[in-house]
């Protein structure tokens, strides 16, 4: 055997092999948002946002406007802070003693987080659906009717009535419970009890729909029939979705935001980023070579 | 040796193991089935005779010279006669040969105390039996009634025995002429308390827990879930709130009398609330079930799914919609079964209560809060002190009461739960 062979054989020479890359070798220092954060019709428009959780700093500078009737995207490997800055949106983030927010965020040009924006008033234009379907454990009815209930936005039943009823079309839930609408929300499959939960938050006649992951706990058809609503849905809503499935973001979005990490890497038109990334993170995230 | 090997062979070991575990939690089991069902014999066997009570019929002749009334006497003069001169004349009548002081004594000692108060209250209802001779039936005094259930033995030597051979012929005698006879002891339910066993009842005790009962759940229950509601989920985190929980919870481990020491100083000795009231052992006994009732209810809530609340929130519901819109009604379940384990516990406790008066020997049955009563516990506590022999069976006819009302509470605590417990 000659000298070569055995020194190779005792110190091997690191081979080029192609590895799974590790979030760690994805780690980035710095980058700014590549693409095009703003728009000229915005309603809403974040400015410089940071999000702290103690000290931990979950949300880094993003800067991103989103236009009225659009529906956006929000894509990213788990924990990169979609969820969390899709929360900063109605603040839904102050149920979290440890939570802290800066910089701006502003609805119809004026900063929610200014000491004399009521939450509760925010929510109410900013409405949210969960990625758990959380019906209230009552009726289909009633469920639908609560909001508009506690917002006093009916004068009496029937006004009531017809509002239920329209949410409940709008949502495309109405022909399948048309006869059992006092029945428990809570006894409808997962697919239905997430177009109820939808009907509970357009019931309010929001502006602006947040949807934090609505499908990821529901079947393929069920999904396809959630996708379909939030197709007719941007007829009248601004709505920003929080997705796990670049095909949904595809389907049903006009632009798309890629997170990383606590930061906003790249945003811009959903057909440019999925068929055509600027940034080298986001090629890396739709092509699948991690998340 | 292999795996497979290996794994078979420590395979015997830990069924063994597996073994032993579940016989020792088998044994165990039996035991306190055991050892309840040796107590339930044991009261239930004991308290029988309480619920029976012996007659004596005798025919009465109210003699309205007598008695010194008619017909149209006032309810007030019927009160003051004095019905034991024919009660007595009855017994002498039954018995002619009886002419000693001493023996008539003995004599009129065979019914009850009661007897008069019985029979004035037969003629205050009805004053036309005025004149008439009737057969009535008397209590029959506790030594009778012992003997007749067998408590005492006849076939003892009479110095050992309670009842003497004389009382004891006439017992006897009387028992031939059937002019005795047993029935359900009514009494026990409608009385108050006695010093005499037979006209001693549980109604007062009963009522006197059923009005502390309600003190302390008017109080407890509405002070409890707004603290645990408060504490839960509008207090903010920070040393104070800490140290108020850490103190909730080390106020559930006080031992009961202290509560007592607390009431008698401060209700009644600073606020000169009344003694023995059952609105005084219901404001102490509210205080020892707060910890309970907060604890049990804290637990409740947390255990709401965190999905329900941001449902609501983000619905534009306020926090305190949010709260009693859903977060309630979902742990009511929990905080109806914490409250009714602390009002089961408040109802079985003595302590505190021995502290504020609640010990006294009362009579009267008690017509509200601020009247002076005792409660079942006590009650229980009270006869078991006392040495006639016919308090052997109201002691443990009491604890029988004491024990229903704990099975119901806790039959009422489960059906609470079932009917409000929702799926999710």
């Amino acid at each position: 055997m000659n000298e070569s062979v055995l020194n190779e054989l005792a110190e091997p020479v690191s081979r080029v092999i192609s590895k799974p890359e590790t979030e760690d070798s994805l780690n980035i220092e710095y980058t700014a948002t590549v693409g095009q954060p703003l728009c000229d019709d915005a309603k809403f428009s974040t400015k410089n946002v940071d999000v702290y959780y103690a000290d931990n700093q979950a949300i880094h500078d993003v800067t991103l406007d989103i236009g009225a009737n659009e529906v956006i995207a929000l894509i990213g490997p788990s924990g990169c802070g979609k969820s969390t800055y899709l929360r900063t949106l109605n603040r839904m983030n102050d149920t979290i003693d440890i939570c802290r927010v800066e910089g701006q965020i502003l609805l119809d040009g004026k900063d929610i987080y200014r000491k004399k924006q009521d939450p509760v008033l925010l929510r109410a234009r900013v409405g949210m659906v969960f990625q758990k379907p959380n019906p209230f454990p009552k009726s289909i009815y009633d469920n639908v009717a609560y909001g508009p209930k506690i917002h006093g936005l009916t004068r009496n039943k029937s006004e009531l009535d017809d509002l239920v009823e329209e949410a409940l079309i709008k949502a495309g839930l109405f022909q399948e419970v048309k006869d059992r609408l006092h029945a428990p929300g809570t006894g409808l499959s997962g697919g239905q009890q997430q177009r109820l939960c939808i009907a509970r938050t357009i019931a309010v006649q929001p502006e602006v729909i947040l949807m934090d992951e609505p499908a990821s706990a529901l079947d393929p058809i069920a999904t396809a029939k959630i996708e379909e609503l939030i197709n007719e849905l941007k007829e009248n809503f601004t709505i920003v979705i929080v997705t796990h499935s670049m095909q949904q973001a595809a389907r049903v979005s006009q632009r798309t935001a890629y997170f990383h990490m606590g930061r906003l890497i790249e945003v811009g038109e959903t057909d440019q980023i999925f068929t055509n990334p600027a940034h080298d993170l986001t090629e890396k995230y739709i092509t699948g070579r991690f998340g | 040796m292999n795996n497979t090997d290996i794994v078979r062979q420590s395979l015997k070991k830990r069924y063994l193991k597996e073994q032993i575990f579940k016989f020792m939690g088998m044994f165990s089991i039996a035991t306190a089935i055991l050892f309840l069902l040796i107590l339930l014999v044991d009261i239930t066997t004991k308290a029988m005779p309480a619920f029976s009570q012996t007659k004596i019929a005798l025919p009465i002749n109210l003699d309205a010279e007598k008695l010194g009334l008619d017909a149209n006497s006032s309810t007030e003069s019927m009160m003051n006669a004095d019905f034991r001169l024919v009660i007595r004349a009855a017994l002498l009548e039954q018995f002619p040969e009886v002419t000693k002081r001493k023996a008539k004594r003995e004599l009129y000692s065979l019914t009850s105390m009661g007897a008069e108060f019985q029979l004035r209250d037969m003629v205050i209802e009805d004053p036309s039996l005025i004149g008439q001779t009737k057969t009535i039936e008397f209590m029959a005094d506790d030594d009778v009634d012992a003997v007749i259930k067998g408590s005492i033995d006849r076939t003892l030597p009479e110095s050992d025995r309670r009842v003497k051979d004389q009382k004891l012929s006439w017992i006897e005698s009387l028992e031939k002429s059937g002019q005795i006879s047993t029935g359900f002891n009514w009494n026990f339910f409608s009385n108050g308390d006695s010093r005499e066993p037979e006209m001693a009842g549980i109604k007062g005790a009963v009522l006197g827990s059923l009005f502390t009962l309600l003190v302390t759940l008017a109080l407890s229950f509405p002070v409890a879930v707004a603290a645990a509601i408060y504490l839960e989920e509008f207090a903010p985190k920070n040393r104070f709130i800490d140290f108020i929980e850490i103190n909730i919870n080390n106020l559930a481990a006080v031992p009961s009398i202290v509560f007592g020491l607390l009431g008698l100083a401060v209700f009644i000795n600073f606020f000169s609330m009344p003694r023995s009231a059952p609105l005084v052992g219901g404001i102490v006994l509210s205080l020892m079930t707060l910890p309970t009732i907060i604890i049990a209810s804290r637990s409740a809530i947390k255990a709401v799914p965190p999905s329900l609340r941001e449902a609501a929130l983000g619905l534009g519901a306020s926090k305190m919609q949010s709260v009693f819109h859903h977060v309630l009604p979902a742990a009511l379940p929990g905080i109806l079964t914490g409250t009714i384990i602390g009002m089961a516990q408040a109802l079985g406790e003595t302590a505190p209560l021995l502290m504020i008066g609640m010990v006294a020997f009362i009579v009267d049955i008690p017509q509200s809060a601020v009247d002076p009563s005792t409660v079942l516990p006590i009650q229980v506590y009270l006869w078991a002190d006392s040495p006639e022999r016919g308090f052997l069976a109201k002691t443990s006819a009491a604890i029988l009461v004491l024990l229903f009302f704990l099975v119901a509470m806790n039959a009422i605590a489960i059906y609470l739960r079932k009917k409000f417990e929702k799926k999710w």
